[in-house]
């Protein structure tokens, strides 16, 4: 069976899309900054959970040299929002700057880490959980730290998109739509499980015309 | 009189952008690191009515300080024209093989990120009412088709290139916070050219892509807040 290595994967998003991939059999590397306080993570059978703070250079490093086996996708799901939203006259620089390490450079650093284990999968796809917050097209007032590290990380995978084509890999962004989770709110339009559904889709259909590329959870293209 | 206030105003496109401003009439108040070297604005501040100011963007307690000194002076254009390639500039050669795939460094690319990014926002959280109080309320962000997402032609460089996409977000934002206060916001790709970043064999002399780009400032109206725009007034793709 195929394997997913998945970041943030002790609530919201991650956590239901570890759910479904365990469900159909999947092998299902989970991770999370605390396993101890994982409790619904580790409640799913056959999923091995390992502790990662992806913002930490050397941990990723470590974990990619424990873990050897081929990887066929990698989904790059932790992330975080700036609390509260910050502006102009009142912007928290080296809040933002974390926002960055987490958002935007973790995610390379994954790829940059897992790229043998993608090479030697089958599928070698990798998705990256952006946000329609990071579509300078679309973008309105507010949110400027989170919007620009998502507009950054759409960045990333363009230039990975063209920098890994020719190793097979695919590389594409992702927004989950607005979904009722710690971050989304209760009043949020869609269900984790709706948002993992589709976007688990979204990644059975992909192919080399979706690399580089930016859809939402129900294989919409986004501009960017 | 109409006053102008830019950063990076000591080389390359900035010093020239100064330059014409300057033999038209603007006030100006050029910032750059290390005034003592710049020998072309020094001459510059002789024959014309430009003010030199030592500033390091990425030392936002700098911008304050600057702030103290103009205080609430109008400011028709702010400029952040002030970027990095990389915090030194090793090589004229393209490789910036520090910023390829499989060359992480947290700290360069975070460093890039604050001059090129988070800078720019500082400096508009600090002059804003600067830029209100005067007639033309224009902000300038110098971008790049380097952070152009949606360009096929982008160079691999992840530091740089993600700096530039961030930019264009942060004035996407403060083009839609700014408006009721008057203010246009518009980010500006000069083309590729000859300057110590862009290196000798590059397509555009400084004299074209900055006589472009003055024209494409002179000729900007409100309407033209949220553009990204290239030296001969093209639309730049996100």
């Amino acid at each position: 069976m195929p394997t997913i290595l998945i970041t943030g994967a002790s609530r919201g998003i991650g956590l239901e899309s570890a759910r479904q991939y365990a469900a159909d059999g999947w092998t299902v590397l989970a991770c999370c900054r605390t396993p101890d306080t994982a409790s619904e993570l580790k409640a799913i059978g056959g999923v091995s959970v390992h502790a990662l703070d992806v913002t930490d250079i050397g941990a990723v490093d470590r974990l990619a040299r424990s873990i050897d086996q081929p990887v066929d996708v990698l989904m790059n799901n932790a992330g975080q929002n700036m609390r509260p939203p910050r502006g102009l006259g009142d912007m928290n620089y080296a809040a933002w700057s974390n926002l960055f390490a987490v958002n935007t450079l973790a995610p390379f650093k994954m790829i940059e880490a897992f790229q043998d284990h993608l090479r030697r999968s089958d599928r070698k796809i990798v998705l990256n959980v952006s946000s329609v917050m990071g579509s300078i097209t679309d973008t309105s007032g507010g949110h400027v730290a989170y919007r620009s590290t998502k507009a950054a990380l759409n960045m990333v995978t363009k230039v990975l998109a063209g920098d890994l084509a020719g190793d097979g890999i695919i590389v594409f962004s992702i927004h989950p739509g607005w979904v009722r989770t710690d971050m989304g709110g209760p009043s949020a339009a869609i269900s984790p499980e709706q948002s993992a559904a589709g976007m688990k889709k979204v990644v059975e259909s992909a192919g080399a015309g979706s690399n580089g590329r930016f859809f939402d959870w129900k294989g919409d293209t986004i501009a960017w | 009189m109409k006053t102008l206030l830019i950063t990076g105003a000591n080389r390359g496109l900035g010093f020239d952008f100064t330059r014409r401003m300057a033999e038209t009439g603007w006030h100006i108040h050029a910032c750059c690191r290390a005034p003592v070297q710049a020998d072309g604005l020094q001459a510059l501040a002789v024959k014309h009515d430009v003010t030199i100011h030592a500033l390091d963007v990425a030392d936002f307690s700098q911008i304050d300080a600057l702030k103290t000194k103009l205080g609430d002076e109008p400011i028709d254009v702010l400029f952040n024209n002030a970027g990095i390639m990389e915090t030194n500039q090793r090589t004229l050669s393209l490789d910036h093989t520090n910023q390829m795939f499989d060359s992480l460094d947290e700290d360069e690319w975070m460093a890039v990120m604050r001059v090129n990014t988070m800078a720019p926002l500082r400096m508009c959280e600090v002059f804003v009412d600067n830029v209100v109080a005067s007639d033309r309320k224009q902000i300038l962000m110098m971008s790049s088709i380097v952070g152009s997402i949606g360009s096929n032609q982008t160079p691999r460089w992840y530091h740089y290139g993600t700096s530039k996409t961030a930019l264009n977000m942060v004035m996407r934002n403060l083009a839609a916070d700014l408006k009721d206060r008057g203010i246009s916001v518009v980010s500006l790709h000069p083309g590729w050219t000859q300057t110590d970043m862009g290196g000798p064999t590059a397509a555009l002399s400084i004299d074209e892509s900055v006589g472009g780009l003055f024209k494409v400032v002179e000729t900007l109206t409100p309407n033209d807040s949220g553009r990204f725009i290239a030296w001969n007034g093209d639309d730049v793709p996100w």
